[in-house]
Parts: C-alpha cells; structure tokens; sequence
C-alpha cells in the first residue's frame, strides 16, 4: 500500500550573505529527513526553536523549494503538480490566529476562499459548503459574516481549521496550532481536531514544541534537531522509553503539574544549536551529557529509529 | 481631540470639491466672458465695489469669484489624475518588487533610485517646454514623475504582508499569484498607501500651479489658479487682491489636504 | 510582617476594569505563584505593585504594603528608588528591558551605582560574579557584549542577574520563560528556584502554566476575570482544587502518561466575560456549572489557609 505522505532525503540549505565581501554562510536549516506515513495516522514532530521544524513544514506544504529530495502524497510528487492540484491534497493550519486569516476577508469569504480558486462551482455551492464546514468546526452562521477581529483566538483558530478542511484535504498539516492559545482554548481545539481526524480520516502532521501536547494527540512521534530527525517511534514508546539522549532531555524538561518534583536538571547547557554551524559527527555532541570521543567524529548509526553511537551494538 | 485635523481637512475638502462641482449653480457669471469696461474692479469689502462681482474682477474684466470656483475644478482634476497615474504605475511597481523580491524587486529598486535622481520641476519644465502645455501633458508629465512614494511604500508594506500567515494558506488553498496579489495583498496595504495619495495630490496642484505661473502648466484661457496669479504679477502693486486670493485658496486646499493625510496616517498607525 | 501584602487591589482602564479584587501575600523565602488565562489581570497585578502601569489607570487597593511600608500615598520618586533595588522585576521578553545601545556590563554597572552608589569598578565586579552565578561561563566575556550577542536563555539569564545586583528582598517575575524553548525553560526555573532558597528571596512569579507552578511554587494563587478566585499551598491546591474555575483548568491540560492518548479533554465552555466597571459577582458564572442566582452578588475570598472566591464554599 502506497503511504498517504512518503519524504525522500529532503534538505534545505540557505546561503546568507555576511557582510559586504564575507563568504555566503551555508545554513543547513533540513538536512536530510525521511518519512512515511500511514492513511490516517498522526505523527508528531518536536522539537526547539531553531531546529528546523517551520522550514519542513515549508517544504512539506510546497512554499519553499527543496534543495534535494521530494515530498509525494498518495503517490503523487507535490513538485510536479499544481498549486491547485497541491491544495486538494495538503492543507495547513498555522500557529498564529492573528496572523493567519486575512483582516479584510469575513469569515465566511476566508472559508470558501480554496473552493473558489479550485473554480467549478456555483457561488450557491460554495456557500453551502463553507457554512457547512464552518458548523462542523463550531462556528454559527451568524459568526459567517463577521471579520476575523470580531472572534475570539479560539474562534480564529476554527475558522483556520475550517478553510484547511473545506477541500477534504488528504493531509492536514498542523504548524503549532495551540501554542498561542490558552490551555483552556487548546484543549477545545485538540479535542476538535481529534473529533474530525477520526471522522474524516486525515494523515495529520502535527508541529509542536509541547511535549505534552503532542504525546496526547500523535500516533508516532519525531524528535528533531538542527535539521534531522534523531528520533522516531510510536509515542507510547517513545514516551516510555526515549532513547536517543536529546530526547530524554526534551522529556526531563517537561513540567508536569505534579507538585513536589521540582524542577529537573536537563543537563544540556548553554551552547544554542546554530544550523548555520552544523557540529561535526553527531550534531547533538556538544550539549550531549553523555557524548564519547567519537561523537565528535562519525556520523552516528541508526539505530532503532534514534541516531546515537551510544546504541550501537 | 485627536482628530480635529482630520476632520478639519475633509470639512474644508469637502467644501472646495462642493463648490468647484455646483460652480455653475454657485455664480452665474461665466470664468471666461471678458468685459473690458470693468477691469479690476475691487471685491466687496473694498471701497467702490461692483455689487454684481463679489471678488471683483481681473485685468479682461472677468469675474475672479467665478475664475476662483472652475479654477477649483482645474485643481483637483489634475490633482486626482496625477494621483491616480503615478498611483497605478507605482503601487504596481512595488507591490511586484515586495512581492516577489530578488531579480524583480532589483529591478524595481533601480528605477526607484533612477526616479530619485531626477530633479521633478526641472524634467516638467523641460517636456512641458518642448512639447508645448496642455492640461492632459501637465498630468502625465507629473504621473510620470511622482510615484517613487507610492512604489517605496507600496514595497515595504507588500514585505511586510507577504509574510504573514494568510498569505501562505492563500498560497496553499490553491490561489493564483494575481489572486493573492490583488486579494490578500493589496486591501491590506490600502490604508498606508491612502496616505501617500493624499501627500501627492497636494504636491501635484501645487506642481500645477507652479507650472501654470510659469506659462507652462494649463493654458490660457482656463482658469487655473497658479495662471490667475501670474497674470495677476503685472498688477500687484495696485491691485495686491488680484494675487493673494487664488493664493489663500492654494494654500488652504493644500492644507486641507495635508490634515487630511496626517490625520489617515494616524487613524493607520492606531490600528496597527 | 509579610514581605509583599496587597489586599482588596483594584486597576481600571477606563471603563474597562482589569483586575477588580486580587488579594495576595507574598512571605519571605517563598515563591508565590500567580496563574490565570490572558486577560486575567495576573501582570496588571504585578505592574500595579511596582508603580508601573500606563498613564490613566486607576488604582486602588485596601492595602498595598512592601515589608510594611505602604506603597500607596509614595511618589513616583520614592517608587523609582525601591524599584530596582529593595524590589526588581524581570520580564517575559529581556530584548524590551535590555537597552541595545549599551552594553551588559556597563546597563548592569549602572543599576547598582545609581541605588547604591560606589565605584563603577566595584560594581562591575559584582556583576561578573552575578553573572557567574546564574551559571553564564565567561562572564568577563560577556560583560563586554551587547544584548543582541546573546541567545535568548543567555539574555533572560542576564536579566536576572541584573535584577540581583542590588540584593532585592522581592523578586517579581511576568512569565520568565514563556518564550524560551522547554529545555532552556528548565533550566532558568532550576535557577530562579535555586536563587530563591539560597538568598531568602520573596517571589512572585507570574505565568499561565500550570506545569510550572507545580515545580516551583510555595503558594499558587489562580485569577480569573480580575480576581483571585482562589488561593492555596502548591501541593493543597492541586491535590483538592476547590474553585470550579480552577479544577476546569486542571481538566484541560494534557499530562503525560495520565491520560491515555486520543481520550478527550476537558474543556470550559464560553468565554471570559466582557468586565465593564459595573460588573459584579464571579467572572465565572457564565462558564460554570454550578453557577447560582447568588453568584450575581460580590463574593469574598473566605477560608483560612485555602481561600477560594466561591459560594459553593460559604
């Protein structure tokens, strides 16, 4: 069975002027990443500022160009196609509410916006559809002709789901969709969002930096860093039993609301990752507290989904 | 109260577009009619007043309050066609150069700089001077010449907006290029660009004007008020009237205009 | 005497009222928690206490003392001079505190010569030996460098340093670490927690996640809609949450490990409603379940050591 997403080597690289004479500074911000996935199934990608999780959802949708590799859905490479032929198949829900809906545009007129550059339909249809769309995300036909400042994040964020969803889209590609909302409105649109990946059947990817947010919504978990995945498994094993030292760390630095634990000790120190500066061997060494002589040198194995010299045999 | 100047400009505006629209309705005397036997008769609070002319009359005995009110008319035609010129060509240039940036937007830059380094008056003088004046040269000339601000803000707001969310789930749904340039784009770069058209139209009737009292703006006999201070030069000693009044008008549409736009740029910069 | 003791503090923008009854005490060595949703009023709170909040508020409180000095009837002069020294803040984003032009040596320097005068040379050493202690290796090095030379858990960590310079009783931090990345979170908590018990400090730390006040607090309190609905030790507040408010909360979080994926999770229904200067009663009431015709009428924040704003609790 062909999966619904299938990325082959997909890389990034960005050339960044320095100065006035400088060289170009080579930023690797993807560097090489594989994946398949199921019909229907989550996966969730984490991972910190930096390590290039915006720059493959870029890629994934079709912003930006790779510089190697391809993205294909259902069997088809998105770079050969169309933008409209794109968007029937891959649809995206981003972080910002604020942001990501037009301020001109009423809600209504946001929502239809992919039916009518697909062309085809009646304006009578379009309209049916949307509001229809827009009812099964929670927002009243009432709220339709409202502009975007009228509604509430949470509402925003509906809106955004509804547009992404209006097409059927075979994946949904969720860029942060709660970070900036409050827990109570997350949790509203988690819960939203699980209704309709159940009732619809959507291949979802779902970006976050919320470990707690992501181990509740995804099949399958991906820990990225500086361009990679080091990580991969099913989240209930992920979760038990992380593997790769990057991973043990994001999952220290979770803060439960347990009281009487305290805060732990991640033990990564302060060296930022810089994709612009790609450590050499495993590119996790230099925070690594566990890192050995030939972490610095060699490209570390694949081991069991995680890439780390310290679970070769 | 923050506003004042706002409303102030559009209440002065709205009066002077009124009167040049119903100038037929507002004095029946007709600006181009000349009667030689009441040269330069005074205005109505001046001694010796022709009741019948309430601003008096020019050197060839036409009415001035008549000369005034199409002059109006001269004014902000020239000034809303320039706008609309310079605002096309430029609000086009920079919304491709923010847009798609890279070879384009270098290509855009360039003619930018190049426009800039153009001297404005000395070129209009120049064309107008060669070709001969007419009112549809006067407002190609100066479209032609003022949309550097439009292309400038036109560019850096499109990169601002191009950025943002809506944009790539346009970009996502499926939307076409020309689409998303014209509906995601431009209504939300309006309001800044709205601004800028008020600062050309005001440099433009007075660019108009400044041409017309050199013999090389509108031709005679319209009624274009910098031509009605020019022919008025010969009698300003005696007759200072003759000058100051198409002046005032100039100046206080000009200012008009200018609360007008300072006032937008403050409503714009609120809602940001 | 309580370090920070604020009772009955009401902040009205206009006809908007932002917080209409926060009661919080805040003792020596403890780290009291401030929780609520966006809107709650949990920073105009804060800025309150430091004299910092925007021309045409108004202010008023039943009482707003700092170690028993009451900070009401002070100028802005006698303000300016508790702030920074005997009090410090520190912010969620360090780039709007940290001046760009100068650099961290001398904006450091500057905060302990103009409170407590000495030489410049004196106070830089202080700040080198700060900035050591909040775990920044070569601080010698970076006491050179400019703001924007630093990563964002670099910056936050200088700006608790420099809010250490002058030996503060009552540190107030607005969500520390709400826009750095959950490893570097972490770490600054680890730090802020360490601080505080080895220097006695007051704390009073303002966020929205729950997960973090249940690593750090002493005391949580949770506002809501302009009031604190309820106040608790850490361990009592979590293990029995009393307000409708705040065990709704609790419900809507995700906890790894706790709930088995893909279960749904709770959720507060409605929204937060609009707080004109006539509102009165729970800011709840639309949202809760057990919302009654009493809960029209203001409601105090009773109990002895569990307080909660409810009339379930009466």
């Amino acid at each position: 069975m062909t999966p619904a997403i299938e990325i082959r080597n997909l890389s990034k690289r960005f050339h960044v002027k320095q100065g006035l004479f400088g060289k170009p500074r080579e930023v690797r911000a993807v560097d090489g990443i594989d994946l398949a996935l199921p019909e229907g199934a989550t996966l969730g990608i984490v991972g910190e500022s930096g390590c290039g999780k915006s720059t493959l959802a870029k890629l994934i949708l079709g912003l930006l160009a790779p510089s190697e590799g391809e993205v294909r859905v259902a069997g088809q490479s998105l770079m050969a196609l169309g933008r409209r032929e794109r968007a029937k198949l891959i649809q995206p829900v981003f972080q910002d509410p604020f942001s990501s809906l037009n301020p001109r545009r009423r809600v209504l007129d946001v929502v239809a916006m992919p039916l009518v550059a697909q062309g085809g339909l009646s304006s009578a249809e379009i309209r049916a559809q949307s509001l229809a769309m827009l009812e099964r995300v929670g927002i009243s036909a009432e709220m339709a002709g409202r502009y975007p400042a009228q509604l509430s994040g949470g509402q925003r964020q509906r809106v955004a789901i509804a547009r992404a969803l209006v097409l059927r889209p075979r994946i949904l590609l969720c860029d942060e969709p709660t970070s900036a909302l409050d827990v109570s409105v997350q949790a509203q649109i988690l819960n939203l969002l699980a209704e309709l990946r159940r009732d619809l059947g959507i291949t979802t990817l779902f970006i976050s930096h919320n470990l707690a947010v992501v181990e509740h919504v995804a099949d399958e978990v991906a820990v990225m860093y500086l361009g990679r995945f080091v990580e991969r498994a099913p989240a209930a094993e992920l979760f038990a039993a992380p593997r790769h030292p990057y991973t043990r760390a994001l999952l220290a630095s979770v803060l439960t609301p347990e009281p009487g634990l305290g805060v732990p000790d991640v033990g990564l120190g302060d060296t930022m990752p810089d994709p612009s500066n790609v450590p050499t061997g495993c590119r996790f060494h230099p925070r690594c507290p566990v890192a050995i002589p030939r972490c610095s040198t060699e490209a570390p194995p694949l081991v069991g989904g995680a890439e780390c010299h310290l679970l070769a045999p | 109260m923050k506003k004042a100047g706002l409303y102030l400009g559009i209440a002065i505006l709205g009066l002077i577009t009124l009167a040049a629209i119903f100038a037929p309705l507002l004095t029946s005397h007709d600006p181009y009619a000349q009667n030689l036997d009441i040269r330069l008769s005074v205005p109505f609070w001046m001694e010796g007043a022709n009741p019948d002319h309430l601003l008096g009359t020019d050197q060839l005995g036409r009415d001035y309050l008549a000369r005034l009110l199409y002059g109006a008319r001269v004014s902000l035609i020239i000034g809303v066609l320039t706008v609309i010129v310079s605002g096309v060509i430029g609000i086009t240039m920079g919304i491709l150069g923010g847009f798609f940036g890279g070879r384009v937007d270098d290509v855009v830059l360039f003619l930018i700089t190049t426009r800039l380094a153009i001297p404005v008056v000395l070129v209009a003088l120049a064309v107008v001077g060669l070709l001969g004046s007419s009112a549809v040269l006067v407002v190609l000339v100066l479209g032609l010449l003022l949309w550097d601000r439009f292309a400038v803000v036109a560019r850096s707001t499109t990169m601002q907006v191009r950025g943002l969310d809506y944009v790539s789930a346009a970009w996502a749904a499926g939307c076409s290029t020309p689409r998303i340039l014209i509906s995601e784009v431009l209504p939300n770069i309006l309001s800044h660009l709205a601004v800028v058209a008020t600062l050309e139209m005001a440099l433009a009737i007075l660019l108009e004007a400044a041409l017309s009292f050199l013999g090389l703006g509108v031709p005679p006999p319209l009624p274009s008020w910098g031509l009605m201070i020019a022919e008025g030069r010969d009698f300003m000693f005696f007759s200072a009237w003759v000058i100051w009044i198409p002046g005032i008008a100039l100046f206080v549409l000009v200012l008009a205009i200018n609360l007008l736009g300072d006032g937008l740029r403050d409503l714009v910069g609120d809602s940001r | 005497m309580s370090l920070l003791e604020i009772r009955d503090l009401h902040v009205r923008f206009g006809a908007t009222a932002a917080v209409r009854g926060a009661d919080i005490v805040v003792e020596r060595g403890e780290t009291h928690c401030i929780v609520g949703e966006s809107g709650c009023g949990k920073s105009v709170t804060s800025l309150a206490v430091m004299g910092l909040l925007a021309k045409g508020a108004q202010r008023r409180a039943g009482r707003m003392a700092f170690d028993g000095i009451d900070l009401q009837p002070m100028s802005e002069r006698q303000l300016s001079r508790l702030r920074g020294d005997r009090m410090a803040m520190i912010f969620q984003e360090p780039m709007t505190s940290l001046n760009p032009a100068y650099t961290v040596g001398s904006q450091m320097a500057e905060v302990r010569t103009r409170h407590k005068g000495g030489s410049r040379r004196a106070a830089l050493e202080r700040a080198e030996e700060l900035l050591a202690k909040v775990g920044i290796t070569a601080p010698g090095l970076r006491l050179g460098q400019f703001p924007h030379q630093l990563s964002g858990g670099l910056r936050q960590r200088v700006m608790i340093a420099m809010a250490l310079m002058n030996d503060p009783e009552l540190l107030i931090a607005d969500e520390p670490t709400t826009a750095l990345d959950v490893t570097i979170q972490a770490q600054i908590l680890r730090l802020l927690a360490q601080l505080q018990s080895e220097l006695g400090l007051g704390l009073m730390l303002i966020t929205h996640d729950l997960g973090v006040v249940a690593r750090v607090a002493t005391r949580v309190s949770v506002m809501y809609a302009g009031q604190v609905v309820e106040s608790a030790p850490t361990a009592e507040l979590f293990a029995n949450p009393q307000h409708p408010y705040t065990r709704g909360l609790l419900d809507c979080l995700p906890v790894p490990g706790k709930l088995p994926p893909g279960s749904q999770l709770g959720t507060i229904p409605g929204m937060v409603p609009k707080l004109t200067e006539d509102f009165r009663g729970c800011g709840f009431r639309s949202r809760c379940g057990f919302a009654q015709p009493a809960c029209e009428n203001e409601i105090p924040l009773t109990g002895d050591n569990h307080l909660c704003r409810c009339v379930l609790a009466q």
